[in-house]
């Protein structure tokens, strides 16, 4: 005859890991809503995109309700 | 700690909170933005950079449909940024935070972040609606803004630190550091060089409206984590024998 047991036990580590790219998460975020004037974009469309500000807009509204500097 | 559920817990309850943000902000502050960059394009008029003809209104109407159809996406982005901050922050404080459950330590934790890197930052660097801001001076006002947010949570974090060697009647004495060391830093830090040219009525009423969005994604971040992390416990690990 067997017996089951089943233990909880509470561990604290948390995963480096997994800390690191909430990290990277984090900046990442708040670059594109905070910062961003062109920069993503240009990656692919080069100088056209501090032009079009096509994440600078679509992020615009939200920049100026949470208190970033915008223009 | 389950690595999985803890990410997945973090980045649902940023997600949320950035909707729920995102979304009190189209409903009590777009009013406010629509009213300043109003006044924006009367500026623009007067001063001849601009015409108001059709043409300019059918440009106008069409970014405006993009920035504001942003506010709610730009919120969910925002949410799982500041929400995956906080999740490392809890993940990393929890055993010390007061409360005897995760959503009391979490909404701690939320009120504490709300204050140090939210309301205090904004009393020196207040939100502006548009019409407001120099475009030349956005650098600097960014590197002023993003400072003084890291300067007063990291001496939040380091008076913290200080306290949980301190004994429980000496505790006051880091919040008393806290304060002393925010206030100096308050009264050194550069004023926003950008004059308010906007009537004041407008701005005093979109900084209210800012402050209350902006509160209601700490108020939802706390809520949201701590709910999930009391229900999933993700600290807790099961092994079974037999």
């Amino acid at each position: 005859m067997s017996e089951s047991r089943q233990i909880t036990v509470s561990k604290n580590g948390v995963s480096k890991l997994a800390i690191v790219a909430l990290a990277l998460v984090f900046v990442a975020g708040l670059f594109v809503v905070g910062f961003d004037q062109g920069h993503i974009f240009s990656l692919v469309y080069g100088e056209q995109a501090f032009t079009d500000l096509y994440i600078h807009e679509l992020t615009h509204d939200m920049r100026h309700a949470a208190g970033f500097p915008c223009h | 700690m389950k690595t999985a559920i803890f990410l997945f817990i973090v980045l649902v309850s940023g997600a949320l909170a950035g909707f729920i943000h995102g979304t009190v902000n189209f409903t009590i502050v777009e009013p406010y933005l629509d009213q300043a960059i109003g006044i924006e394009n009367q500026n623009l008029f007067e001063s001849g950079e601009d015409q108001d003809t059709p043409q300019f209104w059918v440009e106008y109407e069409g970014y405006r449909v993009w920035q504001k159809s942003g506010q709610i996406l730009a919120g969910v982005i925002l949410g799982i940024s500041i929400g995956s901050l906080f999740g490392i922050v809890f993940a990393l404080s929890r055993n010390t935070l007061p409360g005897n459950n995760d959503l009391k330590k979490a909404i701690t934790l939320s009120g504490i972040m709300w204050f140090t890197l939210y309301i205090i930052p904004f009393l020196k660097y207040p939100a502006n609606p548009p019409t407001v801001g120099d475009g030349e001076t956005v650098v600097l006002r960014a590197i002023l803004y993003l400072s003084f947010i890291a300067i007063s949570g990291l001496g939040a974090f380091s008076f913290y630190k200080l306290s949980t060697k301190l004994q429980n009647n000496k505790k006051i004495i880091s919040l008393a550091g806290y304060t002393i060391f925010i206030g100096i830093v308050f009264l050194i830090m550069p004023e926003n060089p950008d004059e308010i040219t906007a009537p004041i009525e407008l701005v005093t009423e979109f900084r209210i409206m800012s402050v209350l969005g902006v509160s209601s994604f700490w108020a939802s971040i706390g809520i949201i984590l701590g709910l999930f992390w009391n229900k999933l416990k993700p600290h807790q690990e099961t092994n079974s024998s037999y």
